[in-house]
């Protein structure tokens, strides 16, 4: 756990900020003028310049890319000009290495390129920008100083149209997240509108405002009190009118059902928030793993918000999920309390379950690498694995799928779980649903059913395992040997695998046995997998009765086919613990 | 990113049904018709005949 060694490139500024002043003169003197990417390509910028107001060092930097060439120096006009001498063309990239203890990530989002969204003519229609390219216009430092024109005349609009969740809650587009902040955002520039130009008239397009956070809901109402429109409904389309490049908006106003026609001098497309370019990358250096929005996920969502599943790793911002500055405040002085805690704590107390290899037993394949959630297993080629037991969280993955079983999970082994299917089968196995369901969700789901007194058949026998990805082939098979006619694999629903995300392999687990039960003839249905979280005892009810009225279809003849069809596997493990089990097959 | 048009049967009510999977996408699934978590992924449509 910790002990991180990171490279860092620190990258060439060909400026020493030690000796910039930022007196500008290297600015004044340079040729080269390119769209300042800041000023989302509004303004435009030098090659030697200072990337934005509140740039930290404030000391100017000089783009090699833009830069007429340093090998050799083609203008050399701003080193001629720095009196201070602060410019250097021989400055290169360094390789900085430090080892760490914890590392924060906090990549940030990024937002929406509407090009794709032809309907809303973003690339085809001057006066349509992005919410991100309103932020430039109306502010005091953009490329307009605060001057809110438009585009195609440069002239202040009077008619203002914002169209709320582009790129965002729209399943269709595989974007269903609601990305958080447009609501506000939006509400705050017609505010800002509001008070820069009383004249102004501005329109919001929506499908539903979310005005949640403190004094939210008060800004939204003052938004309304300035006569701001908001109209309850998307536009399908936007038109312009080429002469005057006023545009057209068509909606349909979901409140009154009336079709409405907006003439607008400019629009603006309140764009959402997307996972950032280098989260791939990112999740890759720390073992991570992002939700189905492609945001990082974190260790638990209720309980340990800002932890990474990976120990030692913390989140902050945007990264793990869209919100406002508050929020991503709030959770950078959380992460670096957790990072601090751990920092400080000396000793840390390691899961009392945790995964052991036997290296004589280990023939170095390396599937437990690849099946482990936590990056807790160390193996070069050719040699046995090693299991960080600081970093094992203990789910049991890796031991589940150990073909040589040579890895043994500290109190809660093979030999234990096993003993446990035979002792549940030993009498009638015929008259029983036997089920395996994980420590955290499934197993209190059924708690949650019996706490609410739901109904359901008497026919089910529980074993619990940490986690569903802990259950392997054999006990399955083990079950299915002892007679039982139908057994059921449960853990928790994708979102909440309190193991990363150990129960996707439990689906490729239970994908295979169906396939290996089949080529045996054992009718694969008698197998099943449910995902059912601790708050669902409906559906652990539910579930109970249908593999209820499954078992009654099983005939004895499939039970005794069963029985026989699979060969147990003598793992070296289990014949040492056989002294202490029965052999299998005897439990008849 | 690509994506595949793949078969699935539910284990629970025998429904089988087609979705499009992306290449690297992480998503729980459940039987359309009952809900069940029994999905089993089925083997390609055979290609067409040479
Ligand atoms: C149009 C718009 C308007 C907004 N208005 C408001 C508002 O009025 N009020 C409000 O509270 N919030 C507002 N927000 C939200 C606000 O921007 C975010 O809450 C805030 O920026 C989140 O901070 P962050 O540090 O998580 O991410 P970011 O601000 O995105 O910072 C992340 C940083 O990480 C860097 N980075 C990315 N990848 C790497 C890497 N691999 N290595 C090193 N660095 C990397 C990025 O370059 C970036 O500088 C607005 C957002 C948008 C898009
Ligand atoms: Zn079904």
């Amino acid at each position: 756990m910790g002990n991180f060694t990171v490279t860092i490139r620190k990258k060439a500024r060909y400026v020493d900020p030690g000796l910039c002043n930022a007196c500008a003169e290297c600015a004044k003197v340079c040729p080269v003028v390119t769209p300042d990417e800041y000023q989302m390509g509004l303004s435009s910028r030098r090659a030697i310049y200072i990337p934005f107001p509140q740039a930290v060092p404030s000391s100017y930097v000089l783009d090699m890319e833009h830069c007429l060439g340093n090998n050799p120096v083609a203008c050399g006009k701003c080193a001629e000009a720095c009196e201070k001498k602060a410019i250097s063309f021989d400055d290169r990239d360094q390789i900085v290495t430090r080892e760490v203890g914890t590392v924060v990530v906090a990549i940030g989002a990024e937002v929406y390129d509407p090009t794709e969204m032809d309907d809303y003519g973003y690339t085809r229609f001057e006066n349509v920008i992005t919410s991100m390219e309103f932020e430039r216009l109306i502010c005091a430092g953009g490329p307009t100083e605060g001057h809110f024109v438009r585009p195609s005349d440069q002239r202040q609009p009077k008619r203002i149209g914002f169209v709320q969740c582009v790129g965002s809650r729209n399943p269709r587009m595989g974007r269903p997240w609601c990305s958080n902040i447009c609501c506000m955002n939006t509400v705050k520039d017609t505010l800002l509108l509001a008070d820069h130009y009383p004249d102004t008239r501005s329109v919001v397009f929506y499908q539903d405002i979310r005005a949640f956070g403190k004094s939210f809901e008060d800004m939204f109402q003052r938004s309304k009190e300035a006569g701001v429109r908001y109209v309850r409904g998307l536009p399908g389309e936007i038109h312009e009118d080429p002469r005057t490049h006023h545009l057209i908006v068509t909606v349909e106003n979901t409140t009154s059902g009336k079709l409405e026609r907006h003439e607008l001098d400019m629009v603006v497309l309140s764009v959402g928030l997307q996972p950032p370019a280098d989260l791939r990358k990112i999740s890759s250096l720390l073992t991570l793993s992002k939700t189905s929005d492609g945001f990082f996920m974190e260790a638990h969502p209720k309980l340990r918000p800002v932890d990474a599943p990976t120990r030692g790793v913390y989140f902050a911002g945007m990264c793990e999920s869209p919100k406002d500055i508050k929020d991503s405040v709030c959770q950078a002085g959380a992460a670096a309390s957790r990072a601090g805690a751990l920092l400080n704590a000396g000793k840390v107390t390691i899961e009392a379950i945790t995964s052991r290899i036997d290296e004589a037993a280990c023939t170095s394949c390396g599937v437990c690498v690849r099946v482990c959630p936590f990056g807790a297993i160390q193996w070069t080629k050719g040699t046995p694995a090693v299991v960080v037991e600081a970093m094992c969280a203990g789910c049991g993955s890796c031991a589940a799928q150990c073909k040589p079983g040579a890895i043994t999970m500290r109190h809660f082994t093979d030999e234990q779980i096993v003993a446990q299917v035979r002792a549940t089968l030993a009498q009638r196995p015929e008259e029983k649903v036997f089920v395996f369901a994980c420590n955290w969700c499934s197993y209190a789901g059924a708690d949650m059913a019996g706490i609410s007194r739901m109904q359901y058949p008497a026919s089910n026998r529980v074993v619990r395992t940490m986690c569903s990805a802990r259950v392997s082939e054999e006990m399955v098979l083990e079950a299915f040997r002892c007679g039982a006619p139908v057994v059921l694999v449960s853990g928790c629903h994708y979102a909440d695998c309190h193991y990363i995300n150990a129960n996707r392999q439990t689906v490729k687990r239970v994908q295979s046995m169906w396939a290996k039960l089949e080529k045996a003839g054992v009718r694969p249905e008698r197998l099943q997998l449910e995902w059912i979280s601790a708050a669902e005892g409906q559906k652990f009810a539910k579930v109970m009765r249908q593999l209820d009225e499954l078992r009654r279809t099983v005939t004895p003849e499939e039970i005794e086919r069963s029985r026989k069809a699979f060969k147990p596997k003598v793992r070296r493990a289990a014949a040492e613990a056989a002294t202490a089990a029965p052999v299998p097959g005897t439990a008849t | 990113m690509t994506a595949t048009l793949e078969r699935f049967r539910c284990m629970a009510c025998g429904h089988e049904f087609q979705e499009v999977v992306q290449e690297d996408e992480d998503k729980e699934r459940t039987c359309p018709r009952c809900r069940s978590n029994s999905i089993r992924k089925l083997k390609k449509a055979a290609e067409p005949a040479e």
